[in-house]
């Protein structure tokens, strides 16, 4: 959870965390190193967000690991193909920029008839 | 002689037309005995099965949730190969009657929109008013009650304000049951931006229990996910029908596929035969018999029933049963806007623009229905934002901003019944042995002209009036699962399957009602006007077994 906690500055679930880290470690063998060195260039920046540190990751498998793990955290799957195990749907992060607005689709916040056709503005993020 | 029937009426299928008329001729004291291919399923199944899809699944692939018996496979659309596995489709458009229908007890009613135009008195006046198409063989007068009585059936929501109605000039005889249901954000500013240019984004009339509970289900509280499922049963799916016809009395087999209709002595219909889960053949007889298995189920029934009686099939001494297939041939648009539109407050469709659906250039190019989409568009700003290869608070920036700021609009086009958009039986044979549906589909240069010359403009005002900055058009027309006139109805038995009560013309005792009866697809969608048919055969049939 250390690396998504840096990649992902939001509330992560960590039961999905470590069900995701088992799947990706079956797809990838190379896992575990990768975290690794993703985890020694954070701390080599004292990183406390992704911003700290993400410039620093070299392109190549490094960085696509990271891209990966930032992906599942947000789309609740690993690839999102057919028959894909997933993880997380209400919990997953792709909803939640807009949770005061749109609603996760079979998880209606409303009661009969409870909204409204009036929108915050763009500028508004939701924290999560 | 003593005839031992298995009901007064059988009916084949349980969507909302078979459901409709089995309640009310139990009503009437008749004994009923439904059909259904597929099987009985719980809500909460299909819930589950939807929050399970990959999200590349949960949006636009609206049978995923549905997966299919192997004794009644219906359109599957995981991969390539998978699509083409039931429905064989040729002819240029193909891809236009890709039709996602769900043969499970319910029906299509599962993931349908809920959508319920009238259609207009002009609407049925085509081959009079513009020299095009076909005339219904009644006017809008006649079909006015029974769509007042399909609204109070199955729980309609609508403006009680008349400049808000559809048909403008249509007489209503009663308020809608419930009041409409709100628009959400991007809803009010697309009716806005659409009025500048004439475009008049109406509420629509809906399926949806508006504010209140209506016949025993709960009112709509915005989950967004009317297709696939509604998860509360808000939205009207004929699979609510099901415990109340049992209630009854009203007998319900599940997976049991009919697959040929029996003829007896004066080509009255005898007897159904259908084949459990075991592939083992039963035979089902009643005084009436009702098949309402939807717009290809039904004239692929009457097609493999041929016999010496019918050799070109059940009901099909005009040659028109599988001939004059419609639906409404779409286009969507994508844009990219300047300023937010935001979907996702409220049902996934809720108002339509059909203002553009009436006019005297229906006598050289379609009308066509347009609208946005209002399902939540985050999964896709999500995936778009991610591509990007953003991190931290420019990914959650841009998702919201590529959610909001984007769009989807939609044009249906009503085409022309032709005789050579045809169903026939395929070489290809199913898990039972039974021949899959091959279907020809050409929209036709009516549909083509409209959309080079009307429609596709329009679409590109409209974006411009919404601030698009980028408009993106699908490549190819697109199904919109509205199966019309594959069981085209008319009074003359040369040029007509069924008469204006949808009983057939070469059988007394055989109905065949739904979208498949319907002479003009129109540019809207389709169920309530099925719904109405389904009324008006319930009435002629229980007054047909009543009177002898």
């Amino acid at each position: 959870m250390e690396i998504s906690r840096l990649l992902v500055s939001h509330r992560l679930n960590e039961e999905v965390g470590r069900r995701m880290s088992v799947a990706m470690a079956k797809l990838n063998p190379s896992l575990a190193q990768q975290i690794d060195g993703l985890l020694s260039i954070a701390r080599g920046k004292n990183a406390r967000v992704v911003e700290d540190f993400f410039d620093d990751v070299p392109d190549g498998p490094l960085k696509e690991t990271a891209l990966a793990i930032i992906s599942a955290w947000y789309l609740g799957v690993i690839t999102d193909a057919p028959d894909a195990e997933v993880f997380a749907y209400e919990y997953a992060l792709m909803y939640q920029p807009t949770r005061d607005v749109m609603t996760i689709p079979s998880y209606a916040i409303s009661g009969p008839n409870g909204w409204t056709d009036q929108a915050p503005p763009l500028s508004d993020m939701p924290e999560f | 002689m003593v005839r031992d029937f298995s009901a007064d009426v059988v009916v084949v299928g349980t969507g909302v037309v078979g459901c409709l008329i089995a309640q009310q001729s139990l009503d009437a004291g008749l004994s009923v005995l439904m059909l259904e291919a597929g099987p009985r399923v719980d809500r909460w199944r299909i819930v589950e099965n939807f929050r399970n899809l990959p999200p590349s699944l949960r949006l636009f692939h609206w049978n995923a949730p549905y997966p299919p018996k192997p004794w009644a496979p219906h359109l599957e659309t995981r991969t390539t190969k998978e699509q083409e596995q039931y429905l064989q489709l040729e002819g240029p458009n193909a891809r236009a009657y890709l039709q996602g229908y769900v043969r499970y007890a319910g029906g299509a009613t599962w993931h349908w929109a809920g959508i319920c135009w009238r259609i207009t008195p002009e609407d049925m006046r085509l081959k009079s008013l513009y020299g095009v198409g076909r005339d219904w063989p009644f006017n809008h007068d006649t079909i006015e009650p029974y769509y007042t009585r399909a609204e109070y059936a199955i729980g309609i929501s609508g403006p009680s304000d008349p400049t808000l109605q559809w048909p403008t000039n249509g007489k209503r005889s009663r308020p809608y049951p419930m009041g409409p249901i709100p628009f959400g954000p991007g809803e009010h500013r697309f009716t806005e931006a659409a009025a500048r240019i004439r475009m008049i984004n109406l509420p629509a009339p809906q399926a949806r229990n508006s504010g209140v509970a209506y016949d025993g289900r709960p009112a709509c509280c915005g989950n967004n996910n009317c297709f696939p499922v509604c998860p509360i049963a808000a939205k009207y799916d004929a699979a609510t029908a099901l415990p109340k016809i049992e209630a009854k009395g009203g007998k319900i087999l599940a997976n049991a596929v009919v697959y040929r209709v029996e003829t007896g002595e004066k080509n009255s219909i005898e007897a159904v035969h259908y084949f459990d889960p075991d592939r083992r053949s039963h035979r089902v007889t009643a005084r009436l018999f009702v098949i309402a298995c939807n717009g290809i189920e039904t004239p692929k029934l009457l097609l493999l029933s041929k016999d010496e009686r019918n050799p070109n099939g059940v009901a099909n001494s005009s040659d028109q049963v599988g001939r004059n297939m419609m639906d409404q041939p779409k286009l969507t648009a994508e844009l990219e806007l300047r300023e937010p539109l935001w979907t996702g407050v409220g049902p996934v469709q809720s108002s339509s623009i059909l203002n553009t659906t009436q006019g005297e250039f229906r006598s050289r190019h379609a009308g066509a229905m347009f609208r946005m989409e209002n399902f939540a568009r985050s999964p896709l700003g999500a995936a778009a934002a991610l591509k990007k290869g953003l991190v931290g608070k420019a990914l959650d920036a841009e998702i919201r901003r590529l959610s909001a700021c984007t769009a989807r609009l939609t044009v249906e086009h009503e085409i022309l019944p032709s005789a050579n958009n045809r169903l026939t039986l395929s070489g290809q044979k199913d898990w039972l042995g039974i021949n899959k549906p091959s279907i020809y589909y050409d929209v036709g240069d009516y549909v083509r002209q409209s959309a080079r010359e009307y429609t596709v403009p329009r679409l590109q005002q409209l974006a411009a009036e919404l601030g698009a900055t980028k408009f993106q058009l699908s490549p190819q027309f697109l199904n919109s699962d509205h199966i019309m006139g594959g069981c085209i109805m008319g009074t003359e038995p040369a040029t007509a399957v069924v008469d204006p009560d949808c009983r057939a013309h070469d059988h007394p005792n055989l109905f065949l009602p739904g979208g498949g009866a319907m002479p003009s697809a129109t540019a809207s969608n389709s169920t309530l006007t099925m719904t109405a048919l389904a009324l008006k055969a319930a009435d002629a049939m229980t007054n047909q077994l009543r009177h002898g």
